[in-house]
Formats: structure tokens, sequence, C-alpha cells
């Protein structure tokens, strides 16, 4: 299985380059081995990590943010149906509205600074949301009784029973809201240039037409986008294998 | 714990269909009931009425006040995702520190004795004969005062029953105990039980 993906891509890696040698403009195609020469250049100034770390972390901290804000209001909206219903045309909202916009509209209010952190929370929160409640309304109503029966402690209930029908919903959430934030947080920085981004770095190539750095900013960022979700995705599989292997 | 479990004029509808009808009974405290009668009867009904999951459309229940009530459902009811330990220690969750350790080592010895294996898998990998007997544990050591069986037994081969049987018997000996079943052999677990037959709508001592 692993080898034939292999195959594939490096057919379309082959055609890529050939592509570029029959263009023969670097301005329009540039071939995967230079690409790779730019990036590896790119790597060893200390802006390039400057760059990429600025820009994960306060994508990161919107993430989180709306990690922390879509389960807290999830938990609440499934007890409190007025706030269930008074959410959903917000979280309607965020889904439905181009980033975009928000990305031009949250420029008005933040600094440009802060303008990722509040897209990737924008980003992450609606799914989140959706997903957690989700979980809980279909944690199986069979249990719940059972519970009720033997007189298991709510805080019991709320770690054993609702958080494992909950964790599928969630990792799958998660998957979504990290891709999109990240991409949807550079696409902010690309509109509002703050200062040592990655965002700021895609656009001056834009500027100067620098075909080769564009590549290899879209490289830096999608290795970033499939490493994190690697890891992310790994850590919480071992801790919930963990934590379903507890005697 | 005082006091019995008594049924007064019991009303039970789903719909138009009227499972029970004036039903009455008061089951002794600290006695094994054998609740018998065909399938469709409302013998779980009944489990479900005493067990305060469904409300009577007239009549009453009651319980001693204070009850600990543990019990087996018509499915296994477990936490897919949790181990047989984990499940079995469910209404024990709160508990910490040497107090775990002894009702681990307890959970470990039942395992061992209704032939269950002790490891880290969670429930939803073992067979359906290995999680009935993980409900039954979870019912049997959750130390409570009323215990509620729904044909516990149903489906498990003789020599399960018998290794299971061995060990709940002496456990449940002498506490409340609503044991339904259509097999009338199931008698032979308990010493001196009170039987009951649910048929058309009512409770008889039979």
């Amino acid at each position: 299985m692993w080898g034939v993906r292999l195959l594939a891509v490096c057919f379309w890696l082959l055609v890529w380059q050939l592509a570029a040698w029959a263009i023969d403009a670097r301005i329009i195609l540039v071939g995967p081995l230079e690409v790779l020469a730019r990036l590896a250049t790119l790597a060893t100034t200390g802006e390039f990590w400057a760059s990429a770390g600025i820009s994960l972390g306060r994508i990161a901290l919107g993430l989180v943010a709306g990690i922390v804000a879509g389960v807290a209001l999830a938990a609440a909206a499934s007890r409190v149906r007025v706030l269930r219903e008074l959410l959903a045309p917000l979280v309607g909202a965020l889904k439905a509205v181009p980033v975009a916009s928000f990305v031009i509209l949250v420029l008005l209010w933040v600094s440009s600074s802060s303008l990722s952190i509040v897209i990737a929370w924008i980003m992450a929160f609606p799914i989140i949301y959706a997903n957690v409640l989700e979980g809980i309304e279909q944690t199986d109503p069979q249990l719940l009784e059972m519970a009720d029966v033997f007189g298991v402690r709510p805080l019991d209930r709320l770690r054993l029973i609702y958080l494992s029908q909950v964790l599928p919903y969630f990792r799958v959430a998660l998957s979504l809201a990290l891709g999109l934030s990240w991409k949807a947080g550079i696409a902010a920085e690309v509109i509002g240039l703050p200062d040592l981004t990655i965002g700021e770095h895609l656009y001056d190539a834009k500027v100067y037409l620098d075909t080769p750095d564009l590549f290899a900013w879209t490289v830096a960022i999608v290795v970033v986008s499939v490493a994190l979700e690697a890891i992310v995705g790994r850590a919480l599989d071992a801790a919930l294998a963990r934590w379903e292997a507890r005697p | 714990m005082s006091g019995g479990i008594a049924l007064r004029g019991v009303d039970k509808r789903y719909g138009g269909i009227v499972v029970l009808a004036g039903a009455s009974a008061v089951l002794d405290a600290g006695r094994a009931h054998l609740l018998t009668g065909p399938s469709g009867a409302g013998k779980t009904t009944l489990l479900r009425l005493v067990a305060g999951l469904e409300r009577p459309d007239g009549g009453e229940v009651s319980l001693p006040s204070g009850a600990r009530l543990a019990m087996t459902f018509q499915e296994d009811r477990l936490c897919e995702n949790l181990t047989a330990t984990a499940n079995i220690r469910l209404p024990h969750a709160h508990l910490r520190g040497a107090a775990l350790e002894a009702f681990l080592a307890r959970e470990r010895d039942a395992l061992g004795a209704v032939g269950l294996p002790v490891d880290s898998r969670p429930v939803r990998e073992l067979s359906g004969g290995q999680r009935r007997r993980v409900a039954i544990l979870r019912a049997v050591l959750a130390d409570a005062d009323v215990l509620l069986f729904d044909e516990p037994l149903k489906g498990m081969d003789e020599r399960t029953v018998e290794r299971v049987m061995d060990f709940v018997c002496p456990l449940i000996a002498g506490k409340t105990v609503l044991w339904a079943t259509h097999d009338p052999r199931e008698r032979r677990f308990f010493p001196s039980p009170a039987q009951w037959e649910v048929r058309d709508g009512r409770i008889l001592r039979t």
C-alpha cells in the first residue's frame, strides 16, 4: 500500500519536473528540485525559523482558544436548550461566511499581529463546538440509564460515560480544525501582513514575482500541516489507548 | 436497609398495549424473588419500575429509602472503551489509593472465578458471553441492597452458568434479589426463593 502511494507521489513529482523543464520559465513554474534547493537555503536563515515559529505560535493560540470555547459551550449547550438555540445562528454564520470577509472585518478591530489568532479561533470554534455537541447528543441513553440505576456520581459519569463517547467526535473535529486554522491563519497573514510571518513572506514572493520563494514557503506550510496533524493525531491516539487500558 | 419492595395496584401501558394492570405484590427484603412468565409478559417492565426507570401510569412502587440498586439489563450496557475492571468498578469509580487497590484485587479475583481474563483490553474486544459476565460482576460487586437481574444467564452454556453462579450465589445471599428468568431450573441457585409469575398484567405468588 505504502509502496503504491510512494510510486504515485514520485510519478507526479516527475511530471512536475518535466513540465518545469518544458515550460522553462521560472516565473511561471519552478521544478521540485529547484524548490527543494530554495527551501534548503531558506532553512539556514534565522528569519525562516522565526517566521514559522511566530505564525505557528499565534495560530496555535487561536486554535487552543477555539477548542476550549468549543468544548465548554458544547457542554453547556447540551444542558441548556436556550443557549443551544441562541448559539445555532452564530455557529452557522461562522461556518458560512467566507474567511476573506472575516479577515478584512477583523483587521478593522484588532492589530495585524493578532489577526491570525482571531481567524484560527473562528475556524476552530464552530467545528469543535458542533462535533462535541453531536458526540454528547449521541451518548447512549441506555448507558445513562444504567448509571442512574447504579447511582454513578456526576463526575464519574462525565469522566467515564460522556467523555468516552465524545472522544471519537473530538478526535475527528480536532484533525479538521487543525488543518483549517493553519491554512486560514496563513491566508489572513497574507492579507494583514504582520511582520516576520509566513504570510508576509508569501506576499513578498508575490510582489517580487519570486516563484521559487512562493513554492518553497508553500512546501514549508504543507510540511508543518502534515507534521502537526501526525504529531497531534498520534499523541491523542496514544493518550486514548493508555486511557482505555486503565485497569 | 429494612423493609421490602411494595407494588400497589400498578398499571403500566406502552401506547395501547397494557403490560401491567393493577399489579400488587410485597417483595420481602433480604431474600431472592424469582420472577417467571412468558416473554413479553412484563418481567422487564416490572424490573424497570422497581429500578425507577419507568413511572407507573397508576398505583405506586415503593422501595426502602436510601436503598442502593444494582441491575443487569437485557443488553450488557457496558462502556465499550473501558476495560472489564473499569466497567465493573463504575459504581465505585471514585475510589482512590488503598481502597482502589483493594477493590481492584477483588475484581481480579472475581474475573478469575468466572473464567474471564484479566488484561488491558477494552470490553469491545470481548466476546458476547464474556461481556455478559462482566455485566453480572458489575451488579454483584456494586455493594447494592437491591439487585435486579433481567435474564442474566440467557444464552450462557451450562458449564459457564455453574461457574458464574458458584461465585455469584454467596455474594447475593441475604440481599433483596429480583431474578427474572424464563428457565424454571434456575430456581436451584436459591435456597428458598419466593416465586412469582407475571401473567395477564398481574404478579401472582406461585
